[in-house]
């Protein structure tokens, strides 16, 4: 039976747990938590997810500037220095920054900057800046952090519209951290549903879903977007033209998972206990709730943590190909389809940060995936 | 078995069909067509198109008449003569701009997958049985940095530290002098060494995926009884492990290798778009842009079969390593 | 590898030119006078004494030791015929490639300007034309009757003798037969000035190498149009006598249509007509001929073993070896692979301007700006016969254009978009550039969003909607949507968005694919477009600022009325019509002086009405090459009447 297992290794965490009490009478979620919480790494990547999607929540708040602020002055800025110690060897509590006098090179036309001593500006707490909605409720001109005007502060340095990056990037999550979920969440929805049903009853059931997978499977999604982005009235909201694209990702991408969770379905409710519970009469979802689902979470968590940095990352190959956001509305995609110039690559590096955050944002749903894929192992000890 | 596989087959059938008329209308979506898009080239390079040329032309190439007749005569000449039309792009037969890029398709695919695998496998077996070992943080990060970074992006990140330290950035798969030179052992060293990139940013993306699930099939298969029990009977550490584990761990990997099928002739696109490879996925971009339709047309048809065929190979793969689905065919 | 093979060629030229040189070369150069370069009505004979100071690349000259090839003097036209071309920078020598990035077939025009040879060419100046193919030309007085010599003993690539029945039998045979999808060039038609009636021109044969075009009215410009309209009037009649259903009939050019892996024999004969210079089987007079399948990843030409023009030395051009155009399939390759030497030669945009500049020591290549008469880098055209009747007339309105104008600081545009290359200027004709006006250029340039906003009220656009953007008066939406093809504008864009709605005018940017965009300016459905004007002479290519067909964004269906014959589109009016009229002044006109002054009022017009709007000037091409490669022009005009790159004359560039 197979029930001896699950119960022997009850009894091993019980040996070896700190917190033995509470797992003798845990529920299986429990148990979960209570392992992920031993995963160092995930619990890590948990804490940092959570920060980024808090920056994104306040975003216009944290981004001292806005998406359209051009100047001709800060056209391809690198990073400023943070100061402390001033040109006479002071030293200043609060950390400042020097403005920037740019000029041309006459042979070349690159923008040069220097730092100018004379004038300093310091680091401040909610300066006021452009105008915005705070969470879209009411309007404040505040911001977290600044320098007071006409002082500048490009923490990340500029792009070449002279827009600072810090900004643009702090923005731009919001929409590369929001929608992947959407897109997922469908996919993930719909891989189970079909994917259960298809495997679980079997038969004409299953061919015929089979059969319609394998169609979806088929379709040439590059003209697809390419009609889409023609169709769309060019000014709907960039965010729902960003959605329609994740809508039809997820249309395609939950045919992956339907196929797993349908082999899982096929191979498991062959199994002995399943087999028992339907002799004993037990409703079809409850079997599938109760004794099939659980045999396959661990998957299910992977594909899920796994497919959202997928989106993410789709959605920057949709800005390389040219269709989805398009600046002045910004994504992480957005910015890197922007660096990916060979002249940003060659002589504005700085151009490829958002690179970072985006490895690392998907670093971290992996790591938390991981997580969670172990913490759910049932045969973990 | 044998039952399940022809009644499988011939269900494709009707699959296949139905989906060359979807591709057939899907790429004639997007607004324009091939003489528009060709005239908007030849404009911009200066030459006058007018209107008059532009229904000359269109006449010329049977694009005046309506969708589905126009399917009609591409689905005929297919099943009659194998002729899959014509590339207005190429002027040249569908079928042989296909062949023409064929061969270094399948040498990019191959050679990648050959890494892919041979990579992902031993990483993903050593890192399950290393879980949360220095060893597994390592490689985990690296596969999964090669998964997070856009392949456009390393690509041309790469293609540019190869510029700035070896002074050459590897574009395409030969060297200038060697693209149209008779093979030699000095034109395979040229390729070798212009595939590295390739290799890498195509690779590294799906090696990730390949470890992620090796390592999370062999965690599972690991501490299943089986395994405990022949480590009680002391049998040595490698053997349990290649005994039990990793036959069990492999065989979803084996089963999906029938999905990736079409994506060996694919190969990644937008990859090969900024590595300038002379595949076939940057051909096909360009004839879905262009509106090339014959062209993409049949492209996208052989694609689906290949899906098809694949999900077909899976389901038999699937069906041969797992007794227990094995019992359901019977059911069947 | 490469290095040292083409080391070992450049030995072998230095031996051959040292063997060459002592013997003739002292005395030739000084004593040959350029019959050719004169452009003048007479042709003047030159003596040479004789052809035996001829010399040829060293590749050619093994194969005339093997016996595969006769020699120079008889595949070179006569002594007195051959063209000399004059050198930029100094006598070349032979061999090397010439290694460029290509887009593939579908950049025809790219490999086909650099090879091209037409039977006219502007000289470089760009003020007049200059014979090419042909030898000279004298013209009657009143300009209708054009006699036209070619050069004797002249030779297509196949060794076939070139004569005045090749230029028969294209006229006969292919172009009033319309075989090659192209309707009889307008060049060919003079226009009587009373009525406007169009008379075609007959053309006759003298004698082999003499021919006569006669127009029924003076046709002034007859030889300018054609360097134009039809750069080749000619063909290779024993090439084109195996394929066109005329002599071969249509089984059997249909036959050979199926051979050359075609499939209708139309769109074949279009390609073998007009863009012959891609296929290796066709014969031509250009400097260098196809040898591989354009198709491929490599398009190689090999120098042409029967080109007839010399450097003053006597050596028979060109002096590179090949074009070697490797398929690219992004702008960056072509980038990096200039930059690390793989490419000797390349083209690029301003934009790219800096990272060329600072790689210029460590990849060992030069940056050669060549200006464009272009209008503006950055500008928009407002379509004056757009679809909505609100927009219509507020398009129609000079202030309106005004306001857009002023309402934007073309200082930050220049400095953001061009890098700060272009002047923050109006649209207008550039100074140097035919048809300049003093002022234009400052015209609305100024920077003055407060007057911009006087005149939008003024024009009665005070209505505001909720988001507090511009209404029309009747409270209807007012909504500008520039339409645009290229990704790369994509900066450009934004900062007039910005500017725009500033002013209270909701802009939407639309970008469709190229072709799309094609299709939606055919059926006026583009109301504003970001496409600049570049012209070198309106009396000379019309098309984008006289409404004569649909085809540029600003007069939108106008060109349909005119193109339609009034059947169909808007009938211009004002301005536009007295455009029309000036136009048909111009083609009706019976002296070079009467043309000039009716240009200039054509371009008044402009500057008055100023549909075209400019936000930044105009920016260089830049050229960019390896310092070894040598003889190229700096100071050039990049415009596709002179055919861009053809007009440096590339068949005297040589690797030092």
């Amino acid at each position: 039976m197979r029930t001896i297992p699950v119960f022997r290794r009850t009894r091993t965490q019980t040996a070896k747990s700190a917190a033995a009490k509470d797992i003798q009478i845990s529920s299986q979620w429990r148990l979960i938590y209570l392992k992920f919480k031993r995963h160092k790494l995930a619990r890590i990547s948990m804490y940092v997810l959570g920060f980024l999607y808090l920056v994104a929540l306040f975003a216009q708040f944290i981004a001292p500037y806005g998406l359209q602020s051009y100047d001709s002055k800060y056209v391809n800025a690198s990073p400023m220095t943070i100061r402390f110690i001033d040109s006479e060897g002071k030293f200043h509590l609060r950390p400042f920054v020097y403005e920037l006098k740019s000029a041309r090179d006459p042979e070349t036309m690159r923008k040069i900057f220097v730092a100018d001593p004379e004038k300093r500006y310091s680091l401040q707490f909610f300066v006021k800046g452009e105008e915005y909605k705070f969470l879209g409720m009411f309007s404040t001109t505040r911001h977290l952090f600044g320098v007071e005007e006409p002082g500048r502060l490009f923490l990340l340095g500029t792009d070449a519209m002279g827009r600072d990056m810090f900004s643009r990037i702090v923005l731009g999550s919001q929409i590369s951290l929001s929608i992947p979920l959407v897109g997922v969440g469908i996919s993930f929805v719909l891989g189970l549903i079909i994917g259960g049903i298809s495997g679980y009853f079997g038969g004409w059931i299953d061919s015929i879903i089979q059969r319609i997978i394998e169609i979806i499977r088929s379709f040439p999604t590059l003209p697809l977007w390419m009609a889409l982005s023609a169709a769309i009235p060019p000014r709907i909201p960039i965010v729902t033209m960003y959605l329609y694209i994740v809508i039809i990702f997820a249309f395609i991408g939950w045919t992956d998972l339907a196929r797993v969770v349908r082999g899982k379905f096929i191979s498991l409710k062959n199994e002995d206990y399943v087999v028992a519970a339907k002799i004993a009469g037990v409703g079809n979802t409850k079997i599938i709730v109760k004794h099939l689902l659980p045999g396959f979470l661990s998957y299910l968590v992977v594909a899920t943590t796994l497919a959202i940095p997928n989106m993410i990352l789709g959605e920057t190959a949709m800005s390389f190909l040219g269709l989805g956001i398009r600046s002045p509305a910004t994504s992480w995609g957005v910015l890197l389809q922007e660096a990916q110039k060979i002249e940003n690559v060659a002589l504005y590096p700085w151009k490829l940060i958002p690179l970072a955050f985006v490895v690392l944002t998907v670093l971290a749903y992996n790591f938390l995936g991981d997580g969670l894929r172990d913490a759910a192992d049932p045969y973990k000890k | 078995m044998l039952q399940y596989s022809i009644k499988r087959i011939l269900m494709a059938i009707p699959v296949v069909v139905f989906i060359s008329f979807i591709v057939f209308y899907i790429i004639q979506l997007p607004p324009g067509d091939y003489v528009s898009s060709y005239s908007a080239q030849m404009t911009a390079a200066g030459e006058v198109m007018t209107q008059e040329d532009m229904d000359q032309m269109r006449a010329n190439l049977g694009l005046d008449r309506p969708v589905y007749e126009q399917y009609a005569i591409w689905i005929k000449k297919i099943v009659l003569h194998g002729d899959f039309g014509f590339s207005f792009n190429y002027n040249k037969p569908v079928l042989d701009v296909v062949k023409q890029y064929m061969g270094l398709t399948l040498v990019v695919s191959l050679v990648t997958m050959a890494f892919q695998y041979l990579v992902a496998i031993p990483i993903g077996i050593y890192t399950a049985v290393k879980q949360y070992s220095a060893e597994d943080y390592f490689f985990s990060g690296i596969s999964f940095l090669g998964m997070a970074t856009p392949n456009f992006l390393l690509a041309i990140i790469l293609m540019y530290l190869s510029y700035t330290w070896f002074g050459d950035p590897l574009l395409g798969l030969f060297s200038n002098e060697y693209v149209n030179a008779p093979w030699s052992m000095a034109k395979l060293m040229d390729l070798l060494k212009h595939l590295v990139i390739p290799v890498i940013v195509i690779g590294l993306a799906s090696t990730a995926d390949l470890i992620r699930v090796m390592r999370g099939q062999m965690l599972d298969e690991l501490n299943k009884p089986n395994v405990v029990t022949a480590r009680s009977k002391g049998l040595s550490e490698a053997k349990i492990l290649f005994k039990y584990p990793t036959r069990a761990a492999l065989n979803p990997i084996v089963s999906t290798f029938g999905w990736s099928l079409s994506s060996i002739f694919t190969g990644s696109t937008i990859t090969a778009i900024v590595l300038n490879l002379p595949i076939q996925g940057p051909v096909m971009y360009k004839a879905l842009l262009g509106q090339d339709m014959y062209l993409a047309g049949s492209w996208l048809l052989f694609m689906a079969l290949l899906t098809v065929l694949g999900t077909l190979i899976s389901d038999i793969l699937l069906a041969w390593l797992d007794p227990k689905i094995r019992t359901e065919f019977r059911g069947n | 590898m490469k290095r040292s093979h083409s080391l070992l060629v450049l030995l072998m030229c230095m031996v051959v030119l040292a063997a060459g040189c002592t013997s003739n070369n002292t005395a030739q150069p000084s004593e040959t006078k350029k019959a050719v370069e004169t452009g003048e009505a007479k042709p003047t004979p030159v003596a040479v004494e004789g052809t035996e100071g001829l010399k040829e690349a060293p590749m050619l000259a093994a194969l005339v030791t093997d016996g595969k090839l006769p020699p120079v003097e008889e595949r070179m036209p006569v002594a007195a015929d051959i063209m000399i071309e004059p050198v930029v920078e100094e006598i070349g020598q032979y061999g090397g490639d010439w290694n460029m990035a290509w887009n593939g077939p579908g950049d025809k025009w790219g490999v086909g300007m650099i090879t091209e040879e037409a039977l006219f060419r502007f000289n470089k100046e760009g003020n007049k034309v200059e014979p090419n193919v042909a030898k000279s030309f004298e013209v009657n007085d009143d300009s209708t009757v054009f006699t036209i010599h070619l050069r004797e003993g002249m030779r297509w690539s196949d060794g076939q003798p070139f004569t005045a029945d090749d230029v028969l039998f294209y006229w006969e045979h292919m172009l009033t037969k319309e075989t090659f999808g192209k309707k009889i060039y307008d060049a060919y038609y003079s226009v009587d000035p009373v009525s406007g009636e169009k008379a075609l021109a007959e053309v006759k044969k003298v004698d082999d190498y003499t021919f006569t075009v006669t127009h029924k009215y003076p046709s002034v410009q007859f030889l300018e149009r054609v360097a134009i309209d039809n750069k080749w009037f000619f063909a290779p009649s024993h090439f084109h006598k195996t394929i066109l259903p005329e002599f071969v009939g249509d089984a059997k050019t249909l036959e050979i249509t199926k051979q050359w892996g075609y499939e209708d024999p139309k769109q074949f004969l279009v390609e073998t007509g007009y863009y012959y210079w891609l296929y290796p089987q066709i014969p031509t007079l250009r400097p260098w001929i196809a040898k591989t399948d354009a198709n491929s990843d490599q398009f190689i030409m090999e120098r042409n073993p029967y080109y007839w023009k010399t450097d003053e030395a006597g050596q028979q051009l060109p002096y590179l070896d090949r074009i070697v155009e490797n398929k690219i399939q992004d702008p960056s390759q072509k980038l990096l692979g200039t930059l690390s030497g793989e490419y000797n030669f390349g083209t690029f945009d301003a934009g790219d301007f800096t990272v060329l500049k600072e790689n210029e020591k460590k990849g060992s290549f030069r940056v050669i700006p060549w200006t464009q008469p272009t209008w503006s880098s950055n500008g928009i055209q407002l379509n004056q016969t757009t679809k909505d009747a609100n927009l219509r007339k507020l398009f129609q309105d000079i202030r309106f254009r005004e306001a857009i104008s002023i309402g934007v600081n073309r200082e930050e545009v220049s400095d953001i978009v061009t890098n700060g290359l272009a002047d923050p200027i109006q649209a207008s004709v550039p100074e140097g550039v035919v048809g300049y006006q003093e002022g234009w250029a400052q015209q609305w340039a100024e920077f003055d969003p407060d007057r911009a906003n006087q005149l939008l009220d003024e024009i009665g656009l005070t209505k505001r909607d909720k988001n507090n953007f511009r209404m029309f008066a009747d409270g209807s939406d007012l909504t500008l949507t520039i339409f645009e093809s290229d990704p790369n504008k994509n900066a450009f864009l934004e900062l007039l968005k910005k500017y725009f709605e500033d002013l209270g005018l909701k802009t939407n940017i639309k970008l469709v694919d190229n072709g799309a965009l094609f299709d939606l300016k055919y059926a006026n459905e583009v109301p504003i477009h970001t496409e600049n004007i570049s012209v070198a002479n309106v009396a000379l290519r019309p098309d984008t600022l006289v409404p004569l067909r649909i085809i540029t964004p600003w007069f939108g269906h106008y060109g349909l009325y005119s193109q339609s014959g009034g059947t169909e589109g808007v009938k211009p009016e004002g301005d536009v019509a007295e455009i029309l009229n000036i136009w048909n002044k111009i083609k009706a006109s019976k002296s070079a002086d009467e043309i000039n002054q009716l240009a200039n009022e054509l371009y008044k017009i402009h500057m008055k009405n100023q549909w075209v709007i400019g936000y930044a000037g105009p920016t260089p091409t830049l050229l960019v090459a390896a310092n070894n490669l040598r003889n190229i022009p700096g100071d050039l005009v990049w415009v596709d009447e002179y055919r861009t790159l053809g007009h440096a004359h590339p068949a005297q560039f040589f690797i030092k």
